[in-house]
C-alpha cells in the first residue's frame, strides 16, 4: 500500500466559501437535491394531486361565495388566491424529517448517522433543504404556472411584498423543518409514532392556516394561536403576499417567524439531547 | 503509554416489557405492563493497545453488538466505563468518531439511491479531508478494494460484496487510528472475504490501525487477529492469545482418512473398539477423533493402518469452532 495515502492528518484545504465547519451541511443540501432526483418521476403526480387540491378548493370556495363577496375581510378572488398560493408555499417549506426519523429508528438504521461527527439534528434539516431546492424546480415552478393558467389568482401585492413573502417562506422552511425534527425524536422514545404524526400532519394543516385562514377561526381560537408557531408556516407568509400585512407589521412578523426558528431548533436540540441517552438500536 | 481502548466493568441493560399472549393478552398489555430487565453486557473488561487487531467472538446475542455499540459512541452505558483514543465515546461523541471508522455488515453508511462516489465526496467534508488525500487514499482503494467498476453506480444495484468493500473504504477514508467492523464478512462468499481480509491485513501493518472486529466465521479470526475475546451471556470468556488458546484447551486431534475402496467400508467398526470416535464426511471418507491426552496420534495411526487398507491420511488439530463451542458450553475457561 502506498506510504502517502495516509498521511498526516489533512491541513491543506481547498479554499473555501463557506466557514469550514458548515462545509459538510452545505454537501448534505447537495445530496439531498441529488437523492432526489432519483425520484424524479413523483413530482408529474405531485403536480397532478396539487392541480386536483386546489381545484376542490376552488369549487367548495366558489358555493361559500354565492352568498356574500367578503367574508371576514377576503373577498372571492383574494380566498383563490389564498389557497392556490397556499399549496404551492406547501410544495417547497414541507418535509418528511420526522417520518425519516421516525423510519430511521424503527429500521435501526439511525445508527449510521450516530457514528458521524455531524449534528444530526443540522444534517436532517440541510438535507431536506436540498429537497426543497430541488422542489421548487420540479414541482413549484410548474405548479405555479399550471394554476395560474386555470384559477384567477392574483399577483402579489407589490414588489417589496413578495420580497418579504419570499423570505417568509424560506422561514416557514426552517419552522417546518425545526418542528419535525423536535416531533420526530419522540420516537426515540415511544419507538412507534406513525399515528401521531399523522395526527400531527392534519392539525398542521388546519392550525398552519393552509386550509382556511386563521381569521375565520373563532376569536378564543385566534388568540391562542397568537403564542404558537403553526399560522407562521401558511397564515403569515399568505397574509403578506396579499398585502394584508405590510410595513411595520410585516417586519415584525418575519421577526416572530426567526424567533420561531430559533425556538423550535432549541427545543429539538433539548429533545435529542434527552432523547439519545435512551436509545436502544432496533436489531442487529 | 495507555492502551488506545480501556473498558471496565462495562455493563448495559436494556428494560424491554414482557408481552402477554393472546388476544385478552394483548388486552392486558395495553394496561399492565410487566418490566423485565436484561443485562446483554455484564461487567466486561479490557483494554486494546495501538496496532492490534483483535477478534471479539460470541454466539448470536451474546452480547457483541452491544459492546461495540457503546465503543462507538451509539449507546450509553448502564454502568462502567470506556475510554477510547482519548475520549469518552457516548459523552464525546462528535469529536470521538472523527477518531474512529465503523462498519456494520448488515448495514451501510453509503447513500442508496445515489452513486457510491458522491457518498465519498459527502464523507470528504464531513471530516475535512484535502483534495490530495481523498484522491490519493480512494486511488488506491479502488485499485486494492477494484472499486474502479461500480464507483458511479447507485448503491442499491450493487452486490453484497461489491457494497461491502464500497463500505470499508468509506469507514477508511479519513484514515483513522481506530477501526470497528461488526460481522464485515456475513453473507460473503469465498472470494470477496479473502480480498477483504488482505485488505484489513494490509491497513493494519502499514498504518498501524488497531482492529476490533466481531465475526461469526472463526476463519476470519484465524486469518486476522492474533488475539480473541469470547463473550457469552453478556460475560467475556476467553480473552488472550489465539495460539495460546488453542494450545491450552484444544483437547483433541482428528485425523482424516481416506478409504482405498468400498470394501473397506464393513471393516470399519474394527478400529472403533478401543473407544474411538469414529465420523463419517462421506463414503469413502472418514474422521477419528480422540483426545490427546489418552492416545498419540501415532498409535492412532497404526491401528489404521494395521486394519484398513487406507490411501491417503491427515492429522488434524481439533477445529477452533469445537474450541470455541467447548467454552460455550462449559461457561467459563478452565
Amino acid at each position: 500500500m502506498g506510504s502517502n495515502a495516509f498521511a498526516a492528518p489533512p491541513l491543506a484545504r481547498s479554499p473555501a466559501l463557506l466557514p469550514l465547519a458548515l462545509r459538510p451541511y452545505a454537501e448534505l443540501v447537495r445530496m439531498g437535491f441529488v437523492d432526489t432526483l432519483a425520484y424524479r418521476l413523483r413530482y408529474y403526480t405531485g403536480i397532478a394531486t396539487y392541480f386536483i387540491y386546489v381545484s376542490v378548493y376552488y369549487f367548495i370556495w366558489k358555493a361559500i361565495y354565492e352568498h356574500g363577496t367578503s367574508i371576514e375581510g377576503f373577498d372571492f378572488s383574494q380566498i383563490m388566491t389564498y389557497v392556490a398560493v397556499g399549496w404551492i408555499i406547501r410544495s417547497l417549506y414541507f418535509n418528511n424529517i420526522d417520518q425519516d426519523l421516525a423510519t430511521q429508528v424503527t429500521e435501526g438504521t439511525l445508527v449510521m448517522n450516530l457514528i458521524k461527527p455531524v449534528n444530526l439534528q443540522g444534517a436532517l434539516i440541510a438535507t431536506a433543504l436540498g429537497q426543497s431546492v430541488f422542489r421548487l424546480v420540479m414541482l413549484t415552478v410548474p405548479t405555479t404556472l399550471l394554476l395560474f393558467l386555470v384559477f384567477p389568482v392574483r399577483r402579489p401585492a407589490s414588489l417589496a411584498h413578495f420580497a418579504a413573502f419570499s423570505v417568509s417562506v424560506a422561514l416557514s422552511f426552517f419552522i417546518v423543518a425545526a418542528l419535525n425534527f423536535a416531533v420526530g425524536t419522540l420516537a426515540i422514545r415511544l419507538l412507534s409514532i406513525l399515528g401521531l404524526l399523522r395526527a400531527k400532519y392534519f392539525l398542521l394543516e388546519l392550525l398552519s392556516g393552509l386550509l382556511l385562514p386563521i381569521s375565520f377561526f373563532p376569536h378564543g381560537f385566534q388568540v391562542a394561536l397568537d403564542f404558537l408557531p403553526f399560522q407562521y408556516i401558511s397564515y403569515v407568509p399568505l397574509l403578506i403576499y396579499l398585502g394584508k400585512l405590510s410595513g411595520g407589521a410585516a417586519w415584525r412578523a418575519l421577526g416572530i417567524q426567526i424567533f420561531w426558528v430559533l425556538a423550535l431548533v432549541a427545543l429539538g436540540h433539548a429533545m435529542w439531547q434527552w432523547s439519545s441517552r435512551k436509545i436502544t438500536v432496533q436489531g442487529g | 503509554m495507555a492502551p488506545l481502548v480501556e473498558v471496565r466493568d462495562l455493563t448495559k441493560e436494556f428494560r424491554s416489557f414482557k408481552r402477554r399472549e393472546g388476544v385478552w393478552g394483548a388486552v392486558q398489555n395495553l394496561f399492565v405492563r410487566e418490566y423485565v430487565t436484561v443485562r446483554a453486557v455484564d461487567r466486561v473488561s479490557f483494554a486494546i493497545e495501538a496496532g492490534e487487531m483483535v477478534g471479539y467472538i460470541g454466539a448470536n446475542g451474546a452480547g457483541k453488538s452491544t459492546t461495540i455499540k457503546m465503543l462507538t459512541g451509539i449507546l450509553m452505558p448502564t454502568s462502567g466505563t470506556v475510554v477510547a483514543a482519548g475520549w469518552v465515546p457516548y459523552r464525546d461523541r462528535r469529536r470521538y468518531t472523527r477518531q474512529i471508522g465503523v462498519v456494520f455488515g448488515q448495514r451501510t453508511q453509503l447513500w442508496w439511491d445515489i452513486a457510491v462516489v458522491e457518498s465519498f465526496k459527502l464523507l470528504k467534508e464531513i471530516y475535512e479531508i484535502s483534495d490530495a488525500d481523498y484522491r490519493s487514499r480512494l486511488g488506491l482503494f479502488a485499485e486494492i478494494l477494484n472499486l474502479g467498476e461500480y464507483m458511479h453506480t447507485p448503491v442499491r444495484k450493487l452486490s453484497l460484496g461489491e457494497r461491502m468493500r464500497c463500505d470499508l473504504a468509506a469507514s477508511l477514508l479519513h484514515n483513522p487510528p481506530l477501526l470497528f467492523l461488526d460481522e464485515p464478512t456475513i453473507g460473503l462468499d469465498v472470494v470477496a472475504k479473502e480480498r477483504i481480509r488482505e485488505f484489513l491485513k494490509e491497513v493494519n501493518r502499514s498504518q498501524r490501525t488497531t482492529v476490533l472486529l466481531t465475526t461469526h466465521d472463526l476463519s476470519d479470526i484465524e486469518e486476522l487477529s492474533r488475539r480473541i475475546l469470547i463473550i457469552d451471556k453478556g460475560r467475556i470468556l476467553f480473552d488472550g492469545d489465539l495460539a495460546e488458546m488453542k494450545k491450552r484447551l484444544a483437547q483433541y486431534n482428528q485425523v482424516k482418512f481416506f478409504l482405498k475402496d468400498r470394501s473397506q467400508i464393513p471393516r470399519l467398526a474394527e478400529v472403533t473398539t478401543n473407544g474411538l470416535g469414529l465420523e463419517r464426511v462421506d463414503e469413502l471418507t472418514y474422521l477419528m477423533r480422540f483426545d490427546r491426552a489418552k492416545h498419540s496420534s501415532a498409535d492412532v495411526i497404526r491401528t489404521l493402518v494395521n486394519r484398513l487398507e487406507i490411501r491417503d491420511l491427515f492429522v488434524e488439530e481439533e477445529p477452533i469452532e469445537e474450541i470455541v463451542k467447548r467454552i460455550y458450553l462449559s461457561g467459563e475457561v478452565a
